[in-house]
């Protein structure tokens, strides 16, 4: 394999080198971390390569309950980093163990799941559920924002002209779980769910419910959240669950999966994971 | 159980050595076809057509032939047009001669337009991309119905083509084969059942894609040093395809990375060895995975009904099986695949007086389905053994039951034996070893049939059922394929083994060297295998149809044993005794009357130097007069979750009769990866198409092969019995393994929630679709 | 451009092309048990270790391993000097084509680099993006299982 039309590869040591590297190319040129996705894209327009693996980027650091990740992390460093194997009882580490196989985990980073974005895949969804917020820079200075609203936004125009710096995952009092349905064990979603819920005094608290893959990209239903708060967990909510979301979640066709098979799914597949998060809080 | 306690003891067969490739492969040495690097090599790229169905009005390659770096460029108007066929098949081939280097028509999306060969891959693609053809876009069909439909467009319009059916209604194979009354069968049955099942378009993907080099050596002779199962047929039909003589070409093989029946067909040999004649230069030619999928060759899709009459006792009485087989854009092994659907699985139900076989190949404007293992015996098991679980209900027997009332056992025979051959009738054989009964017996103990078949488990969502069937191959094909072996004598006693027999991986170098070091007297070490090199090794058909054990490996036999005739006259020579007291073991010659010996070393500087000198050697033929079906029980336990549709294979429980296995580990591998294929056919793997066409999910991301985590606990049992006719007592095993998955989940599944997935693959969608109509 | 990185521990000082990727360069240098079957990073025929770690060489850029270790399989282990992992696949007949086998090894190499007793279950999910199209994998998790043991027996390098 060779990218086509590549004349120069750089090493970035810094964020403002590669910004001014990013401006000196005028949008031929394209970051490169883990790169998985960039060499798969085969985009044939690009003159320059911006190494930003060696600025500094690769740590995760706990803080307050939270998490702190470098956005060139690989997806294996967050998996070998104690403090992400205790972040939510592992809920983060359950996640990433469902995306891709080792090798190409020992690649693919973090912030490269965020600037892709891909509609199919996990990491999204776990994100949009956890509320993880993400910081970049660009030549006006440093940005944050909520992936939710990044990712509502031109998120890929940004990042044109932006390094993704760090992505910061936020403390919970209480229990997440995440599932995914399949072709195979080794796959993208055809349908994934992450759910995380607070129980107080028996009774639901605060609720965070996203769904990827429908076939778009992960998305909170907000309604379902307002709905589970105060209630009780139990079967009885679980089927109350399973019904609303069935007739109110849209989803659609893909070559991989139909409309109505997702349909027929989402409800279940929500409802078990609401479950499982509420069987994790009972366990804690 | 046959309980063999006659048979001789072997020193070297039925033991597991290491394999002879073994060491090489784990170290990755550079064995495989690209792993030469020639010095100035040109890269070969084939322009694919963007059009299902089309005829090319101009090709202009101006644009293109200016780019520095192309060497040249071949399109159908400047090759000479000669009409053969891609299947490696013996000859003259049973398919259809309806294939073009380049024709003035392409028939799918991805066939044949123009191949460039260029300084670079780089070069090669940039000069595709200038190549302008002006096509007229034709109305294409991408299934039989609408091709068989009146008024449908021809696609094989052409007047030079031979060998097809009926080209005007898109059929290149037909067959119809009645035994007895097949009416009179069905009204004289107390029970009648019919089942339809239907698999789709899959892909062999062997991890290393077609590949070949072609070049010159230095007497100016072409050599394609190539990824194929048939070194000689790629001779064969390269020489027919670019009219040389076929002393002027040199095919070697050398290892290579899988094959399952994708490399049994010439798909680029031909063209890489066109570009070499036409620059004079070494040619590298590598499918992407893309072109893997789309351009190589796939499993003939096909429909199958199968409708079964039985006595109320269970005793099958009449058979009907209809085939409609989408051969796709070309008729490659359309015959002989449809022919096998029949031929391969009727016999093993051999109760039944009235049978009747028929069905179509139909060409389609798709990609061209090939010889993939199984060879249509796939396609037939999944329609007649759900058919049999459906029967074995209806008559409130158990499914076990119904397979033992039926089976062909040792000593019986079946009429299709005779009436289906390879394209032609085929030859009366009457079956001499079969432990299918064991088999059963043993893989239903492992599997816990019985306790786990009397309840249906349910826990929440989840579902669980058992399913079972049977399935039976041949050992090569009868009265056609020959395999010959070359075994010469080292002065020091070891030997060369020069066999045509291709070894895809299977490890057929190895049991190949196991038969001759058996007869031979000599640890396996002392053998050294030299394949597939049609230079310098016989001939042989090469790796396909479950013969290499068994066609090859009897060549071999037969050569290790006039080898040993000569070698114990040279010793009786030397011991001053008559041969026939004497015995040759452990590379020693011994007499059995003075136990004095010589060594194989001695006999070997004996007559390589000192009296009567000669070389000891021997080169064997052999066709087979009968192909020795292998049987196989299969058992599978699967999760079926309610909600989803989703269907885990929880365990998988298969015991096979490969008569003697001459390596067993190796055996049990054959087994263990045509199981796991099969779980592939049966959960994920389907080519998806566009309304024009265009394959949706060429590449392995989309397409889902099974990965470690895919595969269940698998148990693979060897139940032996002895082929009389098969070397130390061997059949095949490479194929069978593959035909039992489909139904045995499809069974499982209906076990567990009471639909029937007549459908591959049984994906989330199908099987929650099949709860909601049938459950 | 021309990076300095070590290849199965020696230095190696090469000209590459920006956009050419690993799996070009291993193979360019004749190390030609990295193997190409998809170039788009999902059959694993390619992989690699960079620093100890299993990579896909087809869908790495050539120039990211400036300065970095590179292991292929030839430097594991010869024909007259089998590492033990190569001798548990040949003992356990975990080969039938090979074509896969050189990334098996070494993507197995780093599962028991960092776990010497692995479960079945841990070596199917650290094999599950390395395809065999041959096998079932039933004999490739045996090998692995094998050379671990090995490796708690102290045999190993």
């Amino acid at each position: 394999m060779r990218l086509r039309g590549i004349k120069r590869f750089h090493y970035a040591r810094d964020v403002e080198e590669a910004l001014s590297l990013l401006s000196a190319y005028q949008g031929r040129a394209a970051l490169l971390a883990g790169g998985v996705d960039l060499a798969r894209a085969a985009r044939g327009d690009l003159e320059g390569l911006i190494d930003i693996t060696g600025m500094g980027l690769s740590y995760v650091r706990e803080e307050g309950g939270g998490l702190r990740i470098g956005a060139t992390t690989t997806l294996t460093g967050i998996l070998e980093n104690k403090a992400a194997q205790g972040y939510l009882g592992g809920f983060f580490c359950e996640v990433l163990r469902q995306v891709a196989a080792p090798p190409l985990r020992n690649m693919a980073t973090l912030g490269g799941a965020v600037v892709s974005a891909h509609p199919w895949a996990d990491i999204p969804t776990a994100l949009v559920a956890l509320g993880a917020e993400v910081r970049w820079s660009d030549e006006k200075g440093e940005h944050r924002a909520s992936v939710e609203e990044l990712w509502q936004g031109q998120f890929r125009k940004i990042f044109r002209n932006a390094v993704l710096t760090e992505i910061r995952l936020p403390a919970w009092e209480g229990a997440f779980a995440f599932e995914k349905l399949s072709r195979s064990a080794c796959d993208i979603a055809l349908l994934n769910c992450a759910c995380g819920l607070g129980i107080e005094d028996g009774k639901i608290a605060w609720a965070r419910v996203a769904v990827g893959a429908t076939p778009r990209r992960g998305r909170r239903l907000t309604w379902l959240e307002d709905f589970l708060v105060g209630n009780q967990p139990g079967e009885g909510l679980w089927r109350e669950v399973r019904d609303r979301v069935e007739a109110q979640v849209e989803v659609s066709s893909d070559r991989r999966a139909s409309g109505a098979w997702r349909k027929a799914v989402v409800g279940p597949l929500v409802a078990r994971t609401l479950k499982r998060a509420a069987e994790k809080m009972g366990d804690a | 159980m046959e309980v063999v306690a006659e048979r001789k003891r072997t020193s070297v067969v039925g033991k597991n050595v290491r394999k002879v490739d073994g060491v090489v492969l784990v170290c990755g040495r550079p064995k495989f076809t690209l792993d030469v690097d020639l010095p100035g090599t040109l890269v070969g790229k084939i322009l694919h057509s963007p059009h299902a169905h089309a005829e090319i009005v101009s090709i202009d390659t101006s644009k293109a032939e200016a780019l520095p770096g192309v060497a040249c460029i071949l399109h159908h108007g400047n090759v000479e047009r000669i009409p053969y066929t891609t299947a490696g098949q013996g000859w003259p081939e049973p398919s259809p001669y309806d294939s073009f280097l380049f024709d003035r028509k392409v028939r799918f999306v991805g066939d044949r337009v123009a191949a460039v060969a260029a300084e670079s891959e780089e070069v090669a693609e940039e000069a595709l991309r200038l190549i302008r053809v002006e096509y007229k876009v034709l109305p294409a069909v991408f299934s039989p119905e609408e091709a068989l439909a009146d008024g449908a467009p021809v696609i094989h319009d052409e007047e030079d083509a031979t060998g097809i059916h009926d080209a005007q209604h898109n059929i290149a194979a037909a067959v119809d084969i009645p035994v007895g009354d097949i009416e009179r069968g069905f009204s004289e049955s107390d029970v009648v059942v019919e089942a339809t099942c239907e698999i789709p378009y899959s892909q062999h993907t062997p991890i290393e894609p077609h590949c070949t080099v072609a070049y010159f050596d230095e007497e100016g002779r072409l050599v394609i040093r190539t990824s194929t199962q048939v070194p000689f047929h790629v001779r064969r039909i390269v020489a027919r395809a670019l009219g040389l003589p076929m002393e002027r070409i040199r095919v070697i093989k050398p290892r290579i990375g899988g094959g399952f029946g994708t490399k049994q067909e010439i798909v680029l040999e031909d063209v890489a060895a066109a570009l070499a004649l036409r620059t004079g230069r070494p040619v590298v030619m590598v499918y992407t995975r893309e072109e893997e999928f789309v351009c190589a060759r796939t499993r003939h899709p096909m429909r199958v009904r199968v409708k079964l009459g039985a006595k109320k006792d269970g005793t099958l009485h009449a058979i009907e099986m209809e085939a409609t087989s989408n051969t796709g854009a070309y008729g490659a092994h359309a015959l002989t695949v449809l022919s096998n659907v029949g031929s391969k699985t009727l016999p093993l139900y051999n109760k039944a007086p009235h049978l009747h076989f028929h069905g179509k190949a139909v060409y389609t404007n798709l990609p061209v389905a090939g010889a993939y293992r199984g060879y249509g015996a796939t396609q037939g098991y999944f329609a007649l053994e759900v058919a049999m679980d459906e029967l074995a209900e209806r008559l409130g027997m158990d499914p076990i039951e119904l397979r033992l009332k039926n089976h062909i056992r040792a000593g019986e025979t079946s009429p299709i034996f005779e009436k289906i051959g390879e394209g032609r009738e085929g030859k009366p054989m009457v079956v001499r070893s079969c432990a299918l009964e064991e088999c059963l017996k043993v893989g239903a103990e492992r599997i816990g049939w019985y306790e786990k078949r009397s309840r249906r488990r349910r826990e929440g969502r989840w579902a669980y059922g058992v399913g079972m069937a049977c399935a039976m191959q041949g050992s090569g094909i009868t009265g056609i394929d020959m395999g010959a072996a070359t075994i010469l004598m080292n002065e020091d006693g070891s030997f060369r083994l020069l066999v045509g027999a291709t070894d895809l991986g299977t490890g057929s170098d190895t049991i190949l060297a196991q038969i001759a070091a058996e007869v031979l007297g000599v640890p396996v070490e002392r053998i050294v295998v030299y394949s597939s090199d049609t230079d310098l090794t016989p001939f042989d058909v090469g790796a396909y149809a479950s013969s290499t054990t068994y066609v090859s490996g009897t060549a071999v036999l037969k050569a290790a044993e006039e080898v040993r005739r000569q070698i114990l006259e040279v010793a009786a020579g030397m011991l001053e005794e008559p041969p026939e007291d004497l015995e040759l073991s452990g590379e020693q010659v011994v007499s059995k009357k003075t136990g004095k010996s010589v060594s194989l070393s001695e006999v070997g500087h004996q007559a390589t130097y000192v009296v009567d000198q000669h070389q000891i050697a021997a080169t064997a033929s052999f066709v087979p007069p009968e192909s020795p079906p292998p049987f196989t029980a299969f058992f599978c336990e699967v999760a079926v979750d309610t909600e989803t549709g989703v269907v885990r294979v929880q365990r998988f429980v298969a015991a096979a009769d490969c008569g003697v296995p001459i390596h067993p580990k190796l055996a049990e591998g054959q087994l263990e990866g045509a199981i796991v294929q099969g779980i592939g056919h049966a959960l994920t793997e389907e080519l998806l198409f566009s309304d024009k066409g265009r394959c949706l999910n060429a590449n392995l991301f989309d397409y889902k092969i099974p990965s470690s985590l895919d595969v269940p606990h698998i148990e693979v049992v060897l139940v032996k019995s002895e082929e009389p006719t098969g070397p130390f007592g061997a059949k095949s095993i490479a194929e069978v393994g593959i035909n039992g998955p489909l139904p045995a989940i499809s069974n499982a599944i209906y076990h567990a929630v009471g639909v029937r997935l007549k459908r591959a693959p049984f994906t989330p969608e199908r099987v929650l679709a099949a709860l909601h109509r049938d459950g | 451009m021309k990076i300095y990185f070590e290849l199965n521990g020696e230095q190696q000082y090469v000209d590459i092309e920006p956009g050419e990727s690993l799996l070009s360069l291993l193979r360019r240098l004749g190390m030609k048990s990295v193997k190409q079957g998809c170039n788009t990073g999902d059959c694993g025929a390619c992989t690699v270790l960079v620093d100890g770690r299993a990579v896909r060489s087809c869908i790495t850029f050539a120039a990211k391993v400036r300065g970095r270790r590179v292991t292929t399989l030839e430097g594991l282990g010869s024909p007259g000097d089998l590492h033990p992992l190569q001798e548990a696949f040949l003992e356990a007949g975990a080969v039938q084509c090979g074509f896969c086998t050189p990334g098996m090894i070494l993507t197995a190499y780093e599962l028991l680099s960092k776990n010497d007793n692995p479960t079945p279950e841990e070596v199917r999910a650290a094999i599950s993006g390395n395809l065999c199209r041959c096998t079932g994998y039933r004999k490739i998790v045996d090998a692995i299982l094998l050379a671990a043991k090995w490796k708690r027996e102290g045999r190993w390098r």
